[in-house]
């Protein structure tokens, strides 16, 4: 299982001068399950269209990207569901939950989409570990933003998947909390023998990394 | 959403009551019930008046044209006797005398069941179909003004009276029994051997000559009958085509009924894609979020079919239920009336609401799949 990008540009950033000395744009490059690669750079720079163009929601690219061999571009709506159900999965920055359902909600329709492989009831263990167990029944619109990252850390976690993609995903945790974050993801992908891509501004010690490239 | 639901539900009911009341009134006409009653049998004959009279034969042409009428079943031909006959009792406690004319007509008219209705020169007796009608005058007003005892019908068929023959070699009498009474035609019946034999005997030999005739058909009230006879100057007794009447209403019924209903069909179909329609389209930023998350086309298309499909499915079911009350209940208003019609709703209605529940099924799932798809 990995991902295979090969001259990889993103159009909107493809007359932009520092994607010449981008450890990813325009180079080939390989991500392998159960690595833990971390991805660093400053604004601007396409983290969150990297994350996108890895997940299948964009297109808009020059070179090639390819998951197990077959071109994402290519994939049907079908086999892209398979791969976000199955394969991947995801924590964005802009963290896209529900608002008019609650945390619980949120996190319970991701591990339903599939054929479940985490016990309901692990959702109140995770939710404790986290702090957000209070909550868990709340609408995720009147979630405060670190709160809602945290559920849609927890959300991530309710699927199989070789990869874990995340934007930035401790943008608004304090330490203590970014920690606990951690430590459950990193349990999380090892019980899974997954993979972690993690996109931030700044090099940190959250995982122990095996790739940091600077993107 | 409720609006389009109603109108589903109506629109349904009323194209199911549509069917329903045909298929009653199939059952009517052709039940087990009402079978080879009065209803399936018609005398047919030349209307009187002052530009035919004595000239009301049929003649081939008009016999055969009948006999092609998509209402008719079988014809059978009514052979009048051509002879003077008289019948009187060979009874002192029970005397009458009286001139008579007989009719005979194919066996299979006949609907006398268990009796041997042929005759022989050398038999025991004649036998005879009387009318009940002329049974009924007896009991009721004959016997009442002449002081005479009334009969039952077992009691009539157990007189034997002389029936004589007047012919050109002189009269020939013979012992006759009425053997039955019938609703059906009429008409004095003797075996058609008799009338044969009378006329022959009376020196009448032009045996094509026909005034009368009775079809067999299945359904009386058929208007292409009405039509016909007024048509060809015929008559029958108009009572018998009296259900032609109720036809003519009740297909109007029907024709109403089952129109409305398809326009309401149409209507609601085409308020549930328009919902369907904005019910996607207000929620364009969920479905977007669930398939990023990772639903697929298929699991989309299962749950808003969900959302949608039961609902509707409730309108047809309701609509059936309605039409299961109303036809009990309809069955045991007309049971006080002595008309049998059955308890439960027909099959071809349960399968044209199953037919709509595939209909709908259909139009749903198109509508979903091409608002996923686009």
């Amino acid at each position: 299982m990995n991902f295979n990008l090969i001259n990889l540009v993103p159009e909107i950033l493809a007359e932009r001068p520092s994607t010449s000395i981008s450890d990813i744009w325009g180079k080939t490059i390989q991500f392998n399950k159960g690595e833990f690669i971390k991805i660093t750079a400053p604004s601007g720079t396409g983290k969150t269209t990297l994350v996108h163009i890895l997940y299948g929601l964009r297109k808009d690219y020059k070179g090639s990207i390819q998951f197990q061999g077959k071109e994402i571009i290519s994939a049907n709506p079908t086999e892209i569901a398979i791969l976000r159900q199955l394969h991947w999965s995801i924590v964005f920055q802009d963290l896209r939950l529900f608002p008019t359902l609650t945390a619980r909600e949120n996190i319970e329709l991701k591990r339903v989409l599939q054929p479940p492989i985490v016990k309901a009831a692990e959702i109140d263990s995770m939710a404790h570990q986290l702090g957000v167990f209070a909550v868990l029944d709340q609408k995720a619109v009147h979630c405060s933003f670190g709160e809602q990252q945290r559920i849609c850390i927890i959300r991530a976690l309710m699927q199989p998947f070789d990869f874990l993609i995340m934007d930035e995903p401790f943008s608004h945790l304090d330490n203590v909390n970014k920690k606990m974050a951690a430590k459950l993801i990193q349990e999380e992908c090892k019980k899974r023998g997954a993979g972690l891509i993690i996109t931030d501004l700044d090099k940190d010690e959250h995982f122990d990394y095996q790739i940091n490239l600077n993107l | 959403m409720i609006t389009a639901r109603l109108g589903l539900g109506m629109a349904v009911f009323l194209l199911l009551t549509a069917v329903q009341i045909q298929t009653n009134y199939h059952y009517l006409l052709n039940g087990s019930n009402s079978k080879d009653s009065i209803a399936d049998f018609l005398v047919i004959n030349k209307k009187l008046d002052n530009n035919n009279l004595g000239n009301t034969e049929l003649n081939q042409k008009l016999i055969s044209e009948i006999a092609k009428q998509p209402f008719t079943q079988s014809i059978g031909l009514l052979s009048p006797s051509r002879f003077k006959a008289s019948i009187e009792s060979i009874s002192n406690q029970f005397p009458f005398y009286t001139d008579i004319s007989f009719e005979s007509v194919p066996n299979n008219f006949i609907d006398i069941k268990d009796i041997q209705f042929t005759w022989e020169p050398n038999d025991a007796y004649v036998p005879v179909i009387v009318p009940n009608m002329f049974l009924d005058i007896y009991n009721f007003q004959f016997s009442l003004s002449q002081n005479l005892p009334q009969l039952t019908p077992s009691i009539v068929k157990m007189v034997v009276f002389k029936l004589t023959v007047h012919g050109k070699n002189g009269p020939v009498s013979f012992n006759a029994k009425i053997v039955g009474l019938s609703d059906r035609i009429s008409s004095m019946l003797v075996p058609t051997e008799f009338i044969e034999w009378g006329n022959k005997y009376a020196g009448y030999n032009a045996s094509s000559n026909f005034s009368r005739l009775v079809i067999k058909t299945n359904d009386p009230s058929n208007p292409l009958l009405a039509e016909f006879l007024e048509k060809n100057n015929l008559s029958t007794n108009t009572d018998k085509l009296r259900y032609s009447k109720y036809r003519k209403v009740i297909d109007a019924v029907v024709s109403i009924s089952g129109f409305t209903g398809l326009i309401m069909l149409v209507f609601a179909i085409i308020i549930f894609t328009l919902f369907i329609q904005i019910t996607i389209a207000n929620c364009r930023q969920e479905i977007i979020l669930l398939i990023t998350l990772g639903a697929s086309p298929n699991q989309l298309y299962k749950f808003l079919m969900r959302q949608f499909y039961p609902g509707n499915l409730l309108s047809i079911l309701f609509a059936l239920l309605l039409l299961i009350v109303l036809q009990i209940t309809l069955k045991t208003t007309l049971d006080k009336q002595m008309i049998l019609i059955p308890t439960f709703i027909s099959v071809y209605t349960i399968c044209i609401a199953f037919t709509l529940s595939i209909l709908v099924w259909i139009v749903t799932k198109n509508a979903i799949k091409k608002h996923i798809d686009s």
